[in-house]
């Protein structure tokens, strides 16, 4: 027998994290603390999450979410509203200045919550949570797999786009929400532009991996991966498939909110371009090029991309998109796995100097 | 003996078209019987009544004294009945391992599961299973690129580790070879007795090796049922395989 391929051995698998996530840790320190460069790839950092997420929930649960950007926006939304309310004055200047020019007179109830920063961070994260939640026991109970899902969650992303631009005096409509300061929380300021900001994202983007690697290596990582291969078999094992999807759908949600938090920290700006459908089937692209079924290769995909962009993207701005596309249509018909499944396939020949770990149950491979 | 399985007036009707026509079954523990029939007889849908996938018309399935009619599809089978379908069922891109150990349900809430790291228990219970179907060199392949009988051994491995006190094996040797036939139906009569086992079989043969009691049905009622010996030489079992010597040839 053959002894196992390195890409697939956890223990390589982590020191690949260690490294990356250690390197990217030290890049300020290197690069010196360029606050325009730092910025941007703090928000890098956010299109990292975004991925982690679809991949969790597309790559391993099988499920096609064009709606992460649900998630985003309205915890993009919180965080805004958190901030902005940091730097109004509850007694002097108690309503943001958009919405007076919107003619309201008073503070909405909505808003009253984020006057205390603590609170406001927790809906920012709660609310998209409970919304996947209920949202995924209406899709999931009655059995939609699929396009259907691709349907339903881009549609209700519509849904969202034009709330947020409609409901102006609550959401500054087209305009967005500004905040004018940092945010500041628990005594400490985070500048969106300088090296905390960079660690402030890379640190968010790094624990959510671990945390999401730890959880496909549970045995709800394989339950999740078997309903994905066939919802059917894994129901006639004994598994209430619907709760598990349940699960995946509102965690992909959780770690979409936490980037959109982070986005709003990076760019002191909300508007609804947050909630537009081209972004959020963009990450799915990212997420498909670097390869959906490696948390890893979609993190790598995220950031590959936009570099791309922003280098290569300048001098081909007309036809980036088009670009984009052709790089899809290339992944999806010849990598399935994409960069991910290349680099798989490319270490296979590479021997595996690990000792055989230890299996639950077998010898393990051999030699 | 009181029975493991009682199905009373079980119906399925769509619109004008009844497949499973006021059928009753009794069937007692450590018994293994054979469901058989010309296609169409509605023993899959059978099978689908008492696990839950289709939902019947009337009647009644009773399993260990509990009705069981109406329960959802898991909870049916955390009642301790597994099944193995027609159309063999693995996960395709999970390893051989992977596939025992999702089967190998200790625990079947998603949160308990996010703290589990394969370390709990039912480990015997897997290697033993291993050892019966025989895919101990098997372990580290993906589901998908087994054989079609290894496929098939994979399904009733997994259906096993769960220890069912009753399986449901819906044509369990279809696409073998001879040999492989050879071999489940060893793995067979090994099980009865343990477990009660209600199979769904075209292979004479086969059904010949393993069972105790066969039932026949013809459009969704029985038409018979005793040993084979008996089954074989009924007049109206002759008739509904008109033109042919009897059931053995209809397969």
């Amino acid at each position: 027998m053959q002894k196992a391929n390195l890409y697939h051995d956890k223990r390589a698998q982590w020191a690949v994290y260690a490294i990356f996530f250690g390197v990217l840790a030290l890049l300020p320190v290197w690069m010196g603390d360029d606050p325009f460069t730092l910025n941007q790839y703090a928000r890098y950092g956010v299109f990292g999450i975004l991925a982690l997420s679809v991949s969790l929930v597309w790559g391993f649960g099988g499920i096609l979410s064009l709606g992460q950007g649900i998630a985003f926006g309205m915890a993009a939304y919180g965080m805004a509203a958190t901030m902005q309310m940091q730097y109004q004055d509850p007694v002097n200047d108690p309503i943001p200045s958009f919405m007076l020019t919107n003619e309201l007179t008073a503070l909405p109830t909505v808003w009253e919550p984020f006057w205390n920063t603590s609170v406001g961070l927790l809906l920012s994260m709660g609310i998209p949570v409970v919304f996947f939640t209920i949202f995924g026991i209406l899709i999931f109970q009655a059995r939609l797999a699929g396009a259907f899902v691709a349907i339903m969650t881009l549609a209700m992303l519509g849904a969202w786009y034009n709330m947020a631009y409609d409901m102006q005096p609550f959401t500054a409509g087209f305009n967005g929400i500004s905040p004018p300061n940092a945010f500041h929380a628990f005594g400490v300021e985070v500048d969106p532009y300088s090296s905390m900001i960079y660690w402030v994202s890379l640190g968010v983007l790094a624990a959510l991996t671990v945390a999401t690697k730890l959880l496909l290596q549970s045995k709800f990582g394989t339950i999740i991966q078997a309903i994905r291969d066939d919802a059917e078999r894994a129901r006639f094992l004994g598994y209430n498939v619907a709760f598990y999807q349940v699960v995946v759908f509102a965690l992909g949600g959780l770690i979409a909110a936490l980037g959109g938090m982070v986005w709003v920290i990076i760019v002191q700006y909300v508007s609804p371009t947050a909630l537009e459908i081209f972004f959020s089937i963009t990450i799915v692209i990212w997420a498909a090029v670097g390869g959906r079924m490696s948390l890893f290769g979609a993190i790598f995909g995220a950031i590959f991309i936009n570099a791309a962009q922003s280098y290569v993207g300048d001098e081909f701005q007309a036809t980036w998109f088009i670009i984009l596309g052709t790089i899809f249509i290339v992944v999806v018909r010849f990598l399935p796995k994409g960069l991910a499944g290349l680099f798989e396939y490319g270490i296979s020949f590479v021997p595996n100097p690990l000792p055989a770990q230890r299996q639950s149950i077998g010898a393990g491979p051999t030699k | 003996m009181s029975a493991i399985l009682e199905l009373q007036g079980v119906t399925k009707a769509y619109d004008q078209y009844t497949v499973v026509d006021d059928f009753n079954l009794n069937v007692s523990p450590g018994e293994l019987r054979c469901l058989l029939g010309p296609n169409g007889a509605g023993k899959t849908t059978t099978m689908d009544l008492i696990t839950g996938r289709q939902k019947m018309t009337s009647g009644k399935v009773i399993f260990d004294g509990r009705n069981i009619s109406g329960m959802t599809e898991h909870r049916i089978v955390q009642q301790g009945i597994g099944r193995k379908f027609q159309i063999p069922a693995v996960f395709k891109d999970l390893s051989v391992r992977d596939n025992l150990q999702v089967a190998l349900t200790n625990t079947t809430n998603p949160f308990m599961n996010m703290i589990e790291f394969g370390r709990g228990g039912g480990r015997a219970r897997l290697q033993e299973v291993v050892e019966l179907v025989g895919l101990q060199k098997r372990l580290d392949e993906l589901g998908g690129n087994l054989s079609h009988g290894e496929t098939q051994w994979l399904e009733i491995g997994m259906v096993l580790t769960q220890n069912p006190k009753l399986l449901l094996m819906d044509e369990p040797t279809a696409g073998m070879t001879e040999q492989e036939t050879q071999k489940t139906s060893e793995i067979f009569n090994r099980l009865k007795g343990e477990h009660t086992l209600i199979v769904v079989e075209h292979d004479m043969t086969f059904v010949r090796e393993i069972a105790d009691i066969i039932t026949l049905m013809h459009l969704g009622k029985t038409l018979a049922e005793g040993p084979m010996s008996e089954v074989e030489n009924d007049p109206k079992v002759r008739e509904v395989y008109l033109g042919t010597e009897g059931i053995t040839d209809a397969a």
